[in-house]
């Protein structure tokens, strides 16, 4: 089926939820971050469309990115040549999004669901239950660009550390010049300026031995 | 097939009541030969049975994505290598035709054929490695010897093409970095007609050995709708008894010029979708690669590799696109936003190991622990790909 007509099925069906046609290299629909779960679920059991693989979920800040178009949008904050990290009085407005790659091994047809949310609240509905590899997507999408998926399972950090401050692909993020009390800087260590006394280990963190194991309801 | 021959027969076993024992929580990593690199799994078991399965990833994380975002278009192409270190070729390829797509950049015939060439040769090679650390995972220690034998040959070839033996940092977005040496086409041909008649050795060694079929046979068996649901491809989804490759599906360079077949899992052995089908389905593959590089080096025209019209500093309309490329491992993806301008928006990395590995959350638990092993081994997971 063309991307049109799988917008236009879409908007018939869920009407205000279904905002845009997006028109770029891929074909998609831009949809309210709140319905995104039903929608998920339509698109994968109605039979013309028949999207069963989420081939991939992007979690990404658009910041600076419509403001100008021209590929001026915002300098990512990094280290300077002594090695200390960058700062910046600028505070990032833009939205937070969600790109959904989808494919249909039925039909053969793509889309794109693209999903925008306030950087204030960024909350968008799970659809670990449509598509369960959203689960490890939607964790990485939490854990790196800081967006919440609501009705997720298990939402916790899965690449970084579980005590990592921040989400590091956020425009605005900072680079950490110390973790834990340890100043990633080697010439302060070299210069004997820090010592293992330096090391502070949060005694609030939720360490990986602590999360739950999913309880299979196998045991006798 | 016994009912205790799967592995997920054993937990539904009523003698397993009488002999309950308070669940044990291990780990299985993050240093453990079985498990394929720094990768930690926390395993409940009750004595042997596997009872939850949680996967701790993330050792390895680099964040290339947030290093994408820093360097320019072509700048970056030296981190997809370190993803898949053990096929930076197929990783260098998705990147490289993800970008082309969106310029819309003409690649030129003589390099699309030493891509398609070292795309094959980086294939089987890393399938060599998949099959022998599996039968090192089984106990068989001998066929891993015979794997590093052949794979020495195409890292020697690849080594006199590129000047690099793990990381090549070959492609270059519009062609290739530079023109393939003189006698290329000879060692390639050398190479492969050695090759063929080497994988019947490995059956004979490995494939067909009765223990290494009681071992991987009926075990950890994942079906086609735990595939699609869980974002499992490459040979994982192709072991389900599915012919779905990109190269085929989603063509991309010049795939469509060739003929070749797609081998998928039958369950010769017990069940469609066991270790033992992922591991054939690799096999077969290699024969399969050994003809796609005959047809490519038949075919190999003169003429420049690398796309003239294309400035040093690229710069990507904007605009997002997804492209997947079949790599050794499945569908790696690059899902990519480009703003206009010369370094990429936003570049996110759909690594197949990454959902390949998620399967096990789900297909863990009933297993015994020896068949997790098994099953790990079989879905030939490469940690740099999925921490990026």
């Amino acid at each position: 089926m063309e991307a049109t007509a799988i917008h236009a099925l879409l908007q018939s069906r869920f009407g205000d939820a279904v905002l845009d046609y997006v028109d770029s290299y891929e074909k998609g629909s831009l949809v309210a971050a709140g319905r995104v779960g039903e929608i998920a679920t339509f698109l994968r059991d109605d039979a013309t469309l028949g999207f069963e693989s989420l081939m991939s979920l992007t979690g990404l800040d658009w910041d600076g990115y419509d403001a100008t178009g021209k590929g001026k949008s915002v300098d990512i904050l990094g280290y300077d040549e002594l090695g200390r990290p960058e700062t910046s009085d600028r505070v990032g407005d833009g939205d937070l999004g969600v790109a959904y790659a989808l494919y249909s091994p039925r039909h053969g047809h793509k889309h794109t669901l693209f999903v925008r949310v306030p950087r204030a609240a960024p909350e968008v509905a799970s659809v670990a239950a449509v598509w369960p590899t959203a689960e490890w997507h939607e964790r990485e999408a939490w854990d790196l660009v800081g967006i919440r998926f609501a009705g997720h399972p298990d939402l916790r950090r899965i690449l970084l550390d579980d005590a990592w401050e921040g989400h590091p692909l956020r425009k605005d993020y900072a680079m950490p010049g110390a973790w834990q009390g340890v100043p990633l800087d080697g010439r302060d260590y070299a210069a004997g300026k820090w010592t293992e006394a330096d090391v502070t280990l949060p005694d609030d963190v939720k360490r990986p031995e602590d999360a739950k194991l999913p309880d299979t309801g196998n045991q006798g | 097939m016994s009912e205790t021959a799967t592995g997920r027969g054993w937990a539904e076993q009523d003698v397993r009541r009488e002999l309950h024992s308070e669940l044990l929580e291990i780990n299985m990593g993050p240093q453990h030969p079985a498990t394929h690199g720094v990768l930690r799994l926390l395993v409940r078991t009750d004595g042997e049975i596997v009872h939850g399965v949680t996967a701790h990833i993330g050792y390895l994380h680099r964040c290339a994505e947030k290093i994408a975002e820093g360097c320019d278009w072509r700048q970056w192409m030296v981190y997809t290598d370190r993803f898949d270190y053990l096929a930076p070729i197929n990783m260098n390829f998705g990147y490289a035709v993800a970008v082309e797509r969106m310029l819309g950049v003409q690649v030129p015939e003589r390099a699309e054929h030493i891509r398609v060439i070292c795309a094959e040769l980086q294939r089987i090679a890393s399938h060599l490695i998949a099959i022998g650390t599996f039968g090192l995972d089984m106990g068989a220690w001998t066929p891993l010897l015979y794997c590093f034998r052949e794979r020495e040959e195409i890292l020697n070839i690849l080594e006199r093409l590129t000047g690099g033996r793990m990381l090549y940092n070959y492609f270059d977005i519009g062609g290739l970095r530079f023109d393939a040496y003189e006698g290329f086409e000879r060692d390639v041909l050398d190479f492969v007609n050695i090759m063929e008649q080497k994988i019947p050795e490995y059956d004979t060694l490995l494939s067909y050995n009765k223990i290494f079929i009681e071992r991987t046979a009926d075990v950890g068996v994942i079906d086609v709708a735990t595939c699609r649901a869980y974002g499992c491809t490459g040979p994982v989804l192709r072991g389900a008894g599915v012919p779905f490759d990109c190269r085929k599906d989603d063509p991309y360079s010049i795939y469509d010029r060739f003929e070749f077949d797609i081998p998928y899992g039958e369950g010769e052995q017990g069940t469609v979708g066991d270790c033992w089908d992922r591991y054939m389905v690799r096999m077969r593959e290699m024969y399969e690669s050994c003809r796609i590089i005959r047809q490519a080096v038949d075919a190999l025209p003169g003429g420049p590799v690398k796309a003239e019209d294309l400035k040093k500093l690229v710069k990507v309309p904007q605009g997002s696109l997804y492209t997947r490329t079949e790599s050794s491992k499945g569908e790696i993806g690059y899902h990519i936003f480009a703003d206009g301008g010369s370094k990429p928006f936003r570049t996110k990395v759909r690594s197949p190991s990454f959902s390949n590995l998620h399967v096990i959350e789900k297909v863990g638990p009933g297993m015994m622990l020896s068949d997790l092993v098994a099953t790990v081994g079989s879905l030939d997971i490469v940690l740099g790909e999925i921490d990026r």
